[in-house]
Parts: structure tokens; C-alpha cells; sequence
């Protein structure tokens, strides 16, 4: 007895070539799909960073700071507090858990270093630089800036919030733009299936009428034909998705540094797969485990309606 | 059971070129009946209607006791489909498969366990001659090959219906007449038969009620009940 080995229907015949140029294709745009995957997932980073830490920070800049707060006619004998002491105080009403802490003399150099060389500056009027950290899940009261200015003239407060707001609608931004590429790319693909379901259907229309007039049903017919795109979208997204990692793999090799990760071996290329679990971030794993399935799953749909609406012209 | 109540059929909307007109007759199951008339009568038009490719463009249809129309589920008439046989007059193989594979279709399709299928198909196509021709691709075939495996295919799954274009005019006398011995034995066992031909001589050899098509009108059904 021979095995029976595929269904031997005619719609096996898979040499043609619209077949082979869906696979190519499905691979190209699962590359542009990993590669823009790769950019939201860094976005998506990016934009929980600000959105969680920098709404806690703020900045305090005090002019003149160790000018008395009221001015006296006798300079050698300053009464009541220093500007910035002023300055502090009131920041003592911040919620509790607040940390402030006043850049000391070093400090203040280290920062303004890059600017103004090592030199000695001390002969420079520079302001205080005070640094706040709120305690997580609170907010910068709105009206510091004016309590502070009212009090202390020429006070500056920079909300670091402001930046990360900014940021992160940056952040969030280039995530539309990754979601209205993967739309694109997903829509392509569709297109692109549905241009080969047609070339396929032309070419074994003589054997799909065979077929038809033998009784088979429009879901088997179309079943045939959606597997086969299916598994030419799987395997060619899953080979895209592979091709797409060498350039990831070399930009995250880049980005390490950044992300505090060190490579055992710098010379290696290809870092080993152990490295390579730490480097590339998880949810964009499971993004990338998850293209193919999604291209073999959008080939198939496209080839099902299509077919089926194809067979509609017989009865 | 086959009936046919003033049915019609265009091949187009568009076309206004009516292929059959007004066809009323009636067949029992277990019927014969020769399709007979000049070329470009309408006989293959009227099996292809039979055979459920196209829908009648008016009139009522009713095939193995069932209904024809455009209200059924497309599940039905797949159904329908399954428990008939056709053969084309131009045998409508499949050129990339073997003819093994050709034949099995019909029980492929039905998903019948393989073994059997290898079973019925060895034994269809020693009946039709060609048991040393099993693994032939159905393209390297000659006519009468082909019109044999053409036979089996439309057989195989022992159909309630079987209809048959010309199916002799590649085989040889000899093959025609077993033929036309099948076919008359297939009819008494219970199978509705409709033939089309040109061939006098086998229309004298099997003594069958015919229907008379003359472009695509029914000038004579001497199967009616008089
Ligand atoms: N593919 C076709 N396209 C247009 N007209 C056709 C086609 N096939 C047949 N016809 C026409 O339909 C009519 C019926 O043809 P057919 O059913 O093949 O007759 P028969 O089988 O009795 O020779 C004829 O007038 C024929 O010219
Ligand atoms: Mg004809």
C-alpha cells in the first residue's frame, strides 16, 4: 500500500512561482516589522522612564544666595537669614520623605566645570543649587514657584516634570509612528497575499473547478490554500525575524554601555544566548516569538476570505 | 429522482443568448435515459445543469429528490455534489496527478479511510482496463485512457447519479459495449443514468427511453408517461 503522504489534489502543485516571491516578501516585511518592533519597545522604555522618575524631581535656583533676605543699610551686620536659608525653610513644608539637599561648594564647581574650566571660581556670584527629590506618588505643589519668588525675589524653579512630560510624549509619539509602521507593514502583507492568493487561483482554476464539481466544499478548498500561504508567511516572517536580529544585536552591542550591561567576551560578534537574554529586553522577545505566528496568521485569513469569495461564482 | 419543471437556462446575464428553454421531463431513480440531438443542442449544457455546475436561471429543479435553487446552503449542493457522477467530454482529469490518484478523488474528498480507498481503486481500474497504468501521470495519457479514468472517477464512490458525456467516442468498440453492459446493470441496481451520444449504434444495443433536445428545447421524452 503506498503511504499517503500530503493530499494529492492537484493544489499541492507549489512550484509556481508566486508562491516562492510570497515567502521573500513576507520575510522583507517581517525584518521592517522586527526592526520597527525593536524601536517601540526602546520608546515604550523611554516613556515609562520619564513618566515614572522625573515628575519627582526639581530644581531650586537661589541668586545672591547668602545676601540677607531684607536688606540693611549696615552690610557688616546682616540680620535675620540668608536668601537661601529663607529659600530652605520653606521647603521644610514639602510632604515628608522630601530629600533637599543644597549643592556644596564642590559639587557646584563639578557641575559648572565643563563651562568654566578648573579654575578657582569662588570669586564668582553664583547662585544655590538646590536639589529635591519627592517622595514617590506625591506631586510638586503647583504654587512653590510663586510662595518661593514671593519670599525669596529672583528664586527660579525648574520642574523637571515639564522635560519629562516633553520627553515622553516624544516617547509616545515615535510608539504611534512604530504602531502606524506595523499597520502598514501588516496591511502590505495583506495586499501582497492576497496578490499571490490571486496569481494561485488563476493558475490551478481549471483543478479548483475539478475539484468544486467533485464535491469539495468551499472550506476544504480554501483550507488548502490558506495552509500553504500560512506556512510560506510563517516561515518567511520567521526568517526575516532571525535576519533582523544581526542589526539589533550589533545596535544593542552599541547601547550596553547605556544599559548597563557588560559582554563577557568582547570578541566575540554574536554574543552567546545567555548574553543575549540579558541584552535584548523580554517583551520584545516574546514581540519578536510572536511576528511569525502573526504573519502565518494574516496570510491565512487573507487566502480564506479569498478563496471563499473566489468560489462564490460557482454555485 | 430527477424532475425538471420549465427550467431554463442563460449562460450570462448579459448574453440574452437563452441555451435552454423551457425543459420540463421527469426521470425516476434507478432511470435511463439517452440524451440525444443534433450538436449545439444543449446536451452538455443540460448535464452540466445536472451536475450542479450552474443553477437553473428559472423553473424548478429537483436531483436525487432534492431541491435545486439558489435559497440552499452551498453545503447542500456539495452534498448533492458527492452523490454524483459525471464524465465530462473532456474528461476534466487533473494532469499533475496520477490516474490512481485521479480516481480516488471522489473518496478523498469524502474523507474515506486510505486502505479502502486503495482497495476500490485497484479493483475500478482492472474493471476499466487500466491496473498496469496505476501510477501514470494522468497527462501521459492517450484519449481512451483518459476517458476510462474518466469513467472510474465517476464511478468509484458509487453515486446515486451518473451522468456521461459522449463517454464512448475515444474507446474502442469492444470497451464500449462493457461500458453500456455496466451502465445498463448500474441502472437496475438502483443508479439514475443520463447519456449523452451520437452513437447509433449503441443506442440500438441498449434499448433505453430518450430525450430529445433540439436547440435546447425538448422535442421528444419518451420516457413520459404517455
Ligand atoms: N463556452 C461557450 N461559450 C459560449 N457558447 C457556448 C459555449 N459552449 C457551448 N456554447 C453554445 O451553447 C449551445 C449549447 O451547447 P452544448 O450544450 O455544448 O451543446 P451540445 O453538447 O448538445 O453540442 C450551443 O449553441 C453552443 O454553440
Ligand atoms: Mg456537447
Amino acid at each position: 500500500m503506498m503511504p499517503f503522504s500530503g493530499r494529492k489534489d492537484g493544489l499541492s502543485v507549489s512550484e509556481a512561482l508566486p508562491d516562492r516571491s510570497l515567502f521573500t516578501l513576507v520575510a522583507m516585511m517581517s525584518f521592517l516589522a522586527a526592526l520597527t518592533l525593536a524601536g517601540a519597545t526602546g520608546a515604550r522604555a523611554l516613556s515609562a522612564r520619564w513618566a515614572g522618575g522625573a515628575a519627582q524631581l526639581v530644581t531650586v535656583q537661589v541668586p545672591d544666595p547668602d545676601q540677607p533676605l531684607k536688606p540693611t543699610s549696615n552690610k557688616k551686620d546682616p540680620t535675620g537669614p540668608s536668601r537661601a536659608e529663607t529659600v530652605l525653610a520653606d521647603l521644610n513644608t514639602l510632604p515628608p520623605g522630601t530629600v533637599v539637599h543644597r549643592l556644596d561648594k564642590e559639587e557646584l564647581a563639578r557641575l559648572l566645570e565643563p563651562w568654566l574650566g578648573e579654575a578657582d571660581n569662588s570669586a564668582l556670584p553664583l547662585p544655590a543649587i538646590i536639589r529635591i527629590r519627592l517622595p514617590d506618588r506625591t506631586q510638586v505643589p503647583n504654587d512653590l514657584e510663586q510662595t518661593l519668588t514671593a519670599h525669596v525675589p529672583g528664586t527660579i524653579v525648574e520642574h523637571n516634570a515639564s522635560w519629562g512630560e516633553r520627553l515622553k510624549a516624544l516617547a509616545n509619539s515615535l510608539l504611534a509612528c512604530a504602531g502606524l509602521a506595523l499597520l502598514t507593514v501588516g496591511g502590505i502583507a495583506t495586499l501582497v497575499t492576497g496578490l499571490a492568493t490571486r496569481a494561485g487561483l488563476s493558475t490551478r482554476r481549471d483543478i479548483i473547478e475539478i475539484l468544486h464539481g467533485l464535491g469539495a466544499s468551499d472550506g476544504y478548498i480554501a483550507g488548502r490554500f490558506a495552509w500553504r500561504t500560512a506556512m510560506l508567511g510563517l516561515g518567511g516572517s520567521l526568517a526575516g525575524t532571525v535576519l533582523a536580529m544581526v542589526p539589533l544585536l550589533v545596535l544593542f552591542r552599541m547601547a550596553a554601555p547605556f544599559a548597563n550591561i557588560s559582554f563577557q567576551s568582547d570578541t566575540l560578534l554574536l554574543p552567546d544566548w545567555k548574553t543575549l537574554q540579558n541584552v535584548i529586553p523580554t517583551d520584545m522577545l516574546v514581540a519578536f516569538a510572536a511576528l511569525p505566528f502573526a504573519a502565518a496568521f494574516i496570510c491565512w485569513i487573507t487566502t480564506q476570505s479569498m478563496v471563499r469569495l473566489w468560489l462564490r461564482r460557482l454555485p | 429522482m430527477i424532475r425538471l419543471e420549465n427550467v431554463s437556462w442563460r449562460r450570462s446575464k448579459k448574453q440574452n443568448t437563452q441555451v435552454l428553454s423551457d425543459l420540463s421531463f421527469s426521470i425516476p431513480q434507478g432511470g435511463f435515459r439517452w440524451l440525444l440531438g443534433p450538436s449545439g443542442a444543449g446536451k452538455s449544457s443540460l448535464l452540466s445543469l445536472l451536475h450542479l455546475e450552474t443553477l437553473p436561471t428559472e423553473g424548478r429543479m429537483l436531483l436525487l429528490g432534492k431541491p435545486v435553487s439558489k435559497a440552499e446552503k452551498r453545503a447542500h449542493f456539495v452534498r448533492l455534489r458527492q452523490r454524483i457522477g459525471m464524465v465530462h467530454q473532456d474528461y476534466k482529469l487533473i494532469p499533475g496527478l496520477s490516474v490512481a490518484d485521479n480516481v480516488a478523488l471522489p473518496l478523498r474528498l469524502q474523507k474515506r479511510p486510505e486502505d479502502e480507498i486503495q482497495d476500490e481503486i485497484q479493483a475500478i481500474l482492472k474493471w476499466v482496463g487500466l491496473g498496469e497504468r496505476l501510477n501514470a501521470p494522468a497527462a501521459s495519457l492517450s484519449g481512451g485512457e483518459q476517458q476510462r479514468t474518466a469513467i472510474a472517477r465517476a464511478i468509484i464512490h458509487r453515486p446515486g447519479l451518473i451522468l456521461a458525456d459522449e463517454p464512448t467516442n475515444a474507446l474502442e468498440e469492444s470497451q464500449a459495449h462493457r461500458l453500456l453492459d455496466m451502465f445498463a446493470e448500474l441502472s437496475d441496481m438502483g443508479t439514475t443514468m443520463v447519456v449523452a451520444t451520437h452513437n447509433e449504434a449503441l443506442i440500438r444495443r441498449l434499448e433505453r427511453p430518450a430525450l430529445y433536445l433540439e436547440r435546447g428545447r425538448l422535442v421528444r421524452d419518451e420516457g413520459a408517461a404517455p
